[in-house]
């Protein structure tokens, strides 16, 4: 009888398609089962399905980008050209002020990009599907301008200053959507002309 | 000797842009929809399981230490199945399990 605490550590082999077919139905019969193992096992697919949709790379065009830069240049130097005309007391603020209006440009460049008011280029398979990057409400964060599908909601604001983890090895978070696929990839040729001759395939889920 | 020379010059030379290559950026030089990305993926790693995280890193170390046109052939193939409809996806889920099962 399986318990709960070995189901867990199976979900998220078993939702790559990665757990061999005799703990498969073991697991399958033990979420059948148990409504917790069950929420915990919707709640991981989730998750990963969400990982598994993010895109490696979108389009930002180039235009919007350096617009961006120039408008930050000018808003540096226009700070810094008021803050030597005020008192000495004043200046003191000056790094405070630059920090500020460093973030709202920050702020003012994910605006813009999530204004959706201009469609991405399509990625070949989209068949002629658009992404439109979707304005922020109230209730949803802005989303990723890719193909999201579920999973929780990201949220555009980066932090100033990374966490640790994030800083160590940020291309590791850049590229996660293609690591948790990395077998598949490596092999996707051979996977692709494998030949699917019976229904062994339908009992592993 | 001058012989030996210049094929140590043509190593550097053609050697330098693979090690660059292979070295991974810092957070700074991420482009800020790279930065976007990162964080994102970031907050969802952190809700993964322990063990996952660990063979996600594992996975990192191996694709960096893969020359530029592994990986290069991977994104492209990751290109590739990021455009399959969901039975392109399901049939090849399946033929992924068969191959897989076909390893042991």
């Amino acid at each position: 009888m399986m318990r709960c605490r070995r189901a867990t550590r199976w979900m998220v082999t078993a939702l790559d398609g990665e757990l061999p077919a005799r703990r498969r139905r073991a697991l399958d019969g033990h979420v059948a089962r148990c409504p917790a193992c069950r929420h915990e096992m919707a709640t991981t697919a989730a998750v990963l399905q969400g990982v598994g949709g993010l895109a490696t790379s979108s389009e930002v065009p180039g235009r919007l980008e350096q617009a961006t830069f120039r408008r930050v240049r000018l808003l540096a130097a226009a700070e810094a050209e008021r803050a030597a005309t005020r008192a000495w007391w004043m200046r003191l603020r000056l790094p405070a002020l630059g920090f500020a209006t460093a973030v709202v440009a920050t702020v003012a460049v994910g605006l813009m990009r999530g204004s959706g008011d201009r469609p991405l280029a399509p990625r070949p398979g989209d068949g002629g599907r658009r992404v439109v990057a979707q304005a922020p409400t109230k209730d949803k964060p802005p989303l990723v301008a890719s193909r999201e599908r579920g999973g929780p909601q990201a949220t555009a604001t980066v932090p100033a200053e990374p966490p640790p983890e994030l800083a160590a090895a940020p291309e590791l978070f850049v590229d996660l959507p293609l690591l948790r696929n990395m077998e598949k990839l490596e092999h996707f040729e051979t996977i692709r002309t494998t030949t699917l001759d019976d229904g062994e395939e339908q009992s592993n889920g | 000797m001058k012989r030996l020379g210049i094929v140590a010059l043509l190593t550097a030379v053609l050697a330098a842009p693979v090690v660059r290559a292979q070295q991974p950026r810092p957070w700074h030089q991420l482009s800020p929809d790279e930065q976007r990305r990162a964080w994102e993926n970031y907050r969802r790693y952190q809700q993964l399981p322990e063990h996952k995280q660990r063979s996600l890193e594992e996975r990192y170390q191996r694709f960096q230490a893969m020359p530029p046109q592994d990986r290069d052939r991977l994104r492209q193939n990751y290109e590739t199945y990021r455009g399959f409809d969901p039975g392109q996806r399901q049939e090849f889920g399946q033929k992924y399990r068969r191959w897989k099962s076909g390893q042991h």
